[in-house]
């Protein structure tokens, strides 16, 4: 995926500013930055939610905004941040809502949609809940069968926003080890936005840092993220230790805090 | 009890309790007859009191049940469409336009009586425009389309008041959208309503799928590559056909679309391809109970069904959702 000077903005407000970069396929790319410094805009405009004031995003050389939205979502499957669902539905069939961009009129699910839900659901470990009601569903098991919706599509790229946010931190560590498992045995390429500097260290390739609606820092996530770049994204001194040879981002409390 | 079975008990009890009102609705008045006399009567050999229960009071029996029917499945396509337990024809504005432009009708083109249909249809319809082109800003938001709606109804409402204060309240039909009575209804009413109620199910059983959908995100459906506000256009177009035509026929009557999807969904559940013939059959049992027990309450006067749903069904409402834990 391409994005070529793209801006932004809300009536007078100017939220992205002429950003360009590029995401590299089959990596995790986290796209980090404070509130407000357009992270969850440029989120919007890259899964077609919102238009581009300027510029382009292109998947595999074509213009997104000349995309069909069903044409689009045979390409990319999205996981939203928030995620609603009648608690009375069952997982199976929230997991079968994933292979509506393929439906044909008047016609049932082929075999091929059921070997796709079917492997949906098991690469997220549901299969033993397919019955189960959503509202039945814990926190975590939840996120799982929203992203297993999104894996029946069956697409190599992969959207989430903020998957994390609302679950604690047993839940936090499974879903991200099953998208970084996604990545690593399917090649599926995933773009997440990520509030978490740490879990951004942990999980993703690549990151791109957004200030004020510009890229401040895009490169290796390991490499780029230093106490600089944090205090320029975020404006607060932070602490990074290495333990067991990765690095953790961590708080110190200072007196005058 | 497993899901399935509460399902089909579900059914049956509610089939059968309409059953045996029809029976109670046939023999609620100064005529009586039993079952067996009344299936002699209607089907093998002439029997004058089965005649005349035939003439006067079947016709709004029927007309109870489709127009039950119909609201009720109206306020399921509405609720799924606006994701919001307040949405109903009433509260949205559809009856009171279909209502207007019916009544409007009424006063100043009586002769057009058999086009009353195709009035009150252009009224929801353009109540239906009005509210949706007002909410509209960058696409639909419920909230905006019910307090829009709000606004709407009370305008057409009010416009139905005048036009029923300066007809001298001598216009039946207007008083009937007034009152919300149906006890001048005549077969020809049944058959124009049948035909219209049964398009509008049909189509309404068709978008059940989609229904079910829009209990979604509206980033999530339009993830999946659909277009969300093309399927709540065409979900809307056919509960507006469904309230404008009973609205044609039967006045305004509040609550029904509220109430009975309410209960619909704490008996059978969300799963609209349950939900929506279920509401048909609680729908036609509701109206039909609402209208008989007017007819019987202060007999030998009436209280037309309207008034008898909106003194009940308001309490109900208000038991159901405080004994629910989910709505």
């Amino acid at each position: 995926m391409k994005v070529s000077e793209l801006s932004f903005a809300y009536d007078s407000k100017k939220i992205l500013d002429q950003i360009s970069f590029q995401i590299p396929e089959g990596r995790i790319t986290a796209i980090l930055g404070s509130n407000g410094s357009g992270k969850s805009t440029l989120f919007r405009l890259m899964t077609k939610n919102l238009k581009p004031d300027q510029g382009t995003i292109y998947l595999d050389e074509k213009d997104i905004s000349k995309m069909k939205l069903r044409e689009f979502s045979r390409e990319v499957a999205i996981v939203h941040q928030q995620n609603r669902a009648a608690d009375d539905m069952t997982v199976e069939k929230l997991v079968s809502y994933g292979r509506l961009p393929f439906a044909r009129k008047f016609c049932g699910k082929s075999q091929e949609d059921q070997e796709t839900i079917k492997w949906a659901l098991g690469i997220t470990n549901l299969r033993k809940h397919c019955s189960t009601q959503l509202g039945k569903l814990s926190g975590g098991q939840r996120q799982r069968a929203f992203i297993a919706m999104a894996l029946a599509q069956n697409t190599k790229v992969l959207f989430l926003d903020e998957p994390t946010t609302f679950l604690d931190i047993r839940y936090q560590i499974e879903i991200l080890e099953l998208i970084r498992m996604l990545n690593r045995d399917y090649g599926i390429t995933i773009i997440m936005v990520l509030h978490d500097i740490n879990q951004a260290v942990s999980y993703s390739d690549e990151m791109i840092g957004l200030k004020d609606g510009k890229i401040e820092v895009q490169g290796e996530t390991k490499r780029v993220i230093t106490e600089d770049v944090i205090n320029r994204l975020y404006g607060v001194r932070l602490k990074i230790k290495e333990v067991d040879g990765k690095k953790f981002v961590w708080n110190v409390r200072h007196k005058s805090m | 009890m497993k899901r399935t079975n509460r399902i089909v008990l579900c059914f049956m009890i509610t089939i059968a309790l309409l059953f045996i009102l029809f029976f109670t609705a046939v023999n609620t008045g100064g005529l009586k007859v039993g079952a067996g006399q009344l299936f002699k009567g209607l089907f093998i050999e002439y029997d004058k009191m089965v005649a005349a229960i035939y003439d006067l009071r079947l016709p709004r029996i029927f007309i109870s049940m489709l127009a039950g029917a119909g609201i009720a499945v109206s306020g399921v396509l509405f609720q799924a469409i606006l994701q919001n337990p307040l949405a109903d024809p009433g509260i949205i504005g559809i009856s009171g336009g279909a209502g207007f432009f019916t009544a409007t009708a009424a006063v100043l083109v009586p002769s057009l009586y058999l086009l009353t249909p195709v009035f009150a249809f252009a009224g929801g319809c353009t109540a239906f425009l009005i509210v949706y082109s007002i909410s509209w800003k960058d696409g639909l938001r419920p909230v905006r389309i019910i307090l829009i709606g709000i606004a709407v109804n009370a305008v057409f409402q009010g416009l139905v008041e005048v036009l029923n204060s300066i007809s001298g309240q001598n216009v039946s039909q207007v008083a009937s959208i007034v009152e919300g009575n149906i006890s001048v209804k005549t077969w020809s009413d049944v058959k124009m309503l049948a035909v219209f109620i049964v398009i509008g199910l049909f189509g309404a059983m068709l978008t059940a799928e989609r229904c079910n959908l829009l209990s979604l995100e509206e980033k999530t459906i339009q993830s999946l590559g659909i277009r969300v506000n093309i399927v709540r256009l065409y979900i809307s177009g056919i509960a507006v056909l469904l309230v404008c035509i009973c609205t044609a026929v039967t006045g305004v009557i509040g609550f029904l679309g509220l109430i009975v999807p309410h209960i619909g969904r704490l008996l059978v559940g969300r799963e609209h391809r349950v939900l929506i013939p279920y509401t048909v059959i609680l729908g036609a049992l509701v109206y039909l109970a609402a209208d008989t027990v007017g007819r019987a309450a202060a007999y030998p006067y009436e209280i037309p069904a309207a008034v008898i749903m909106a003194v009940a069904g308001g309490p109900f409402f208000i038991f159901l959702l405080r004994r629910s834990k989910t709505v």
